[in-house]
């Protein structure tokens, strides 16, 4: 367990200061652009309204209230989302790969470790998610930032009131109203990246053969996955919605629970250096 | 003693160790000795469990290698294991955390020794102080089996010259060395144990005084008749 | 101390050879005692098995003794000494015998020649003292 601990630590140390970068431009980006789709929006109610001589209402009817959306389809917001999500996903392979290449083989040093190696796969599993865990929360948090700058740019007579962030499709997954929906999202987030892990795994076993076996093996954890779905789609309106919850669960189990299993495997017996 | 017993091994096509056998005891030093490419360093890595085997078995002590071997063994690549970026000292300090036999004395003793700055960044050091800091961070374990590949290789005659001196202190005694090198002659007269290999196969494994005392050969001689016979 | 070790002889018998010459020369004195097992090993650049053997070989043959857990020391025995010193001498002896043996001379010139030059260069040693 210490070592487990230690390892965490020491990825997440490895990897600190590009994430403060991430985290440094995420913010700058977004409030950046949250200012710059307010104000464009008030200059342009100006313009206009000054131009025709319109008021408030009827430069409402013709172009639309503000709400908090035209800020979260703007390119500011989605491109910092994006890049996030990019190099979280890049990192999940760089994790991985970065102890292998390169002039130095730290990869010796951490399967030389006295510990169970599949600790490794552990740590960086654990890394992947708490980073992950860390943009959400920041994210979180710029969004109250920036309703608090929309109001005070946008005044209330054009603003539609949307509170509720999750009523915008994209945030709907990112910011669960239940716990019970966090825990499945996050897990389902978790298991995908496990099996990409262990796909990772696979190639570095085998290499060219390894990359093979990762994709045949990626497809299956999918196909087990979705079983529950799959079947339903064949057999529509037999099984009750809480009967196919529950065959997700024990599918995602089975996915997890194998992925585990295989990436130890490989860790102790097939890896190469 | 580390004992590897009818290893097989195949990578792709190649049969890259065939039936491979052969012993290091402790307080030895033995010397797998070949050209390159003919599987020396793959053995020591199948030995850590650095890369796998298609058949036979490899026991140190007695036992199939776990998670506690590590502490009883450890290997010394011809790379540097450490983060790039660490300083020496922060090397330390990560052997320290992860190890029970890490010795801090030890490593004090040999960063003196090999006059290394420990704040100085591993990427950022000569090829010869980057092999003292590997041989350093194996040597300051309390293990009793050392792996070293090529210790000598690319590195310059005094680099050289310091880490053989090595092989004759206190700090290889008791213990059980693994090397490999293509040096043979510079370090004949450090090894008990010579293994000599060829395409995945040991040809000859002796014990050196041995061989001088009943042949008057050398094992410069040795490999001379079994490689060119 | 720097010893060339050739690789063709066993070292331990070289490191034995090595003694008895300093016996002789009189570098180690009798009873004088000697460096352990792993101080032999780092002056000489040898193996610390190649040592112990070399050891044990000398306190068989007499040359060095341990008194309980003291450290070994060089023999005080006299017969020893003389002994030690007989066999480099005859060993030089041999090989000298056996390079001039080929060129075609009487015993008499050769040790003429021997005692010339033996002066000579003691002459040269008490010139320079």
């Amino acid at each position: 367990m210490k070592n487990y601990l230690k390892l965490v630590n020491f990825e997440i140390s490895r990897f600190f200061k590009l994430y403060l970068i991430l985290i440094g431009l995420t913010i700058v980006c977004q409030l950046i652009g949250v200012i710059r789709v307010s104000k464009g929006y008030m200059d342009l109610a100006e313009k206009v309204m000054d131009k025709n001589q319109l008021s408030v209402s009827q430069f409402i009817e013709q172009y639309g209230t503000f709400s908090f959306q035209r800020f979260v389809y703007s390119e500011w917001f989605l491109m910092s989302i994006y890049i996030g999500i990019a190099m979280l996903m890049i990192y999940v392979f760089i994790i991985w790969y970065r102890d292998w290449l390169g002039k130095n083989s730290f990869i010796y040093r951490l399967l030389m470790l006295p510990t169970e190696r599949i600790t490794i796969y552990f740590a960086k599993l654990t890394a992947i998610m708490l980073l992950l865990l860390g943009l959400i929360t920041l994210q979180r948090l710029l969004v109250l930032i920036e309703i608090q700058i929309v109001n005070s740019i946008v005044p209330a007579d054009f603003r539609t009131y949307s509170y509720g962030i999750s009523n915008i499709d994209i945030f709907v997954l990112l910011y669960p109203n239940t716990f019970t929906e966090f825990i499945l999202i996050y897990g389902i987030g978790l298991i995908f990246v496990a099996v990409l892990f262990t796909a990772i795994l696979f190639e570095r076993s085998y290499r060219l053969k390894g990359i093979f076996f990762a994709i045949v093996y990626g497809v299956l954890s999918l196909g087990v996955f979705f079983a529950p779905l799959l079947l339903n789609g064949f057999y529509p309106r037999y099984f009750y919605p809480l009967e196919i919850i529950l065959m997700g669960i024990v599918t995602s189990f089975i996915v997890l629970g194998s992925t585990i299993w295989i990436a130890n495997h490989l860790l102790k017996h097939k890896i190469m250096v | 003693m580390i004992e590897v017993k009818n290893v097989h091994k195949k990578y792709g096509r190649k049969q890259v160790l065939k039936d491979l056998s052969f012993t290091a005891k402790k307080g030895e030093i033995t010397c797998l000795i070949g050209i390159n490419g003919v599987g020396k360093t793959t053995i020591m890595k199948a030995i850590m469990a650095l890369t796998p085997i298609n058949s036979g078995e490899i026991l140190i002590d007695g036992e199939k290698i776990r998670k506690d071997s590590f502490e009883k063994i450890t290997f010394i690549p011809d790379t540097i294991a450490t983060l790039p970026q660490m300083r020496i000292d922060e090397a330390f300090t990560f052997m320290a955390d992860f190890y029970k036999s890490w010795n801090p004395q030890r490593a004090e003793e040999l960063l003196q020794f090999f006059k290394l700055d420990p704040t100085e960044k591993i990427a950022n050091l000569s090829k010869g102080s980057t092999a003292k800091v590997n041989m350093l961070l194996g040597l300051a374990l309390d293990v009793d089996y050392l792996l070293m590949d090529e210790p000598f290789s690319g590195i310059d005659m005094f680099s050289r010259e310091q880490i053989a001196e090595v092989f004759t202190s206190h700090l290889i005694e008791e213990r059980g060395v693994i090397l490999t090198t293509h040096e043979i002659s510079d370090i004949e007269h450090l090894i008990d144990k010579a293994v000599l290999i060829d395409n995945g196969e040991v040809i000859m494994e002796f014990s050196v005084e041995e061989v001088r005392e009943n042949e008057g050969k050398s094992v410069v001689d040795v490999m001379r008749e079994v490689y060119r016979g | 101390m720097t010893v060339k070790f050739n690789n063709r002889d066993p070292v331990y018998v070289q490191v034995i050879r090595h003694f008895k010459e300093q016996i002789a020369k009189g570098f180690f004195e009798p009873g004088q005692e000697v460096p352990s097992r792993r101080e032999l090993a780092n002056q000489l650049k040898i193996n610390p098995n190649t040592a112990q053997r070399a050891y044990k070989e000398m306190e068989e043959q007499g040359l060095i003794f341990t008194e309980g857990n003291m450290p070994s020391c060089i023999t005080k025995d006299e017969a020893v000494l003389k002994s030690v010193r007989e066999e480099l001498i005859i060993e030089a002896v041999d090989l000298f015998l056996g390079s001039i043996k080929a060129i075609n001379v009487p015993l008499s010139e050769v040790l003429k020649l021997v005692e010339k030059k033996y002066e000579a260069e003691s002459g040269e040693t008490e010139e320079s003292i």
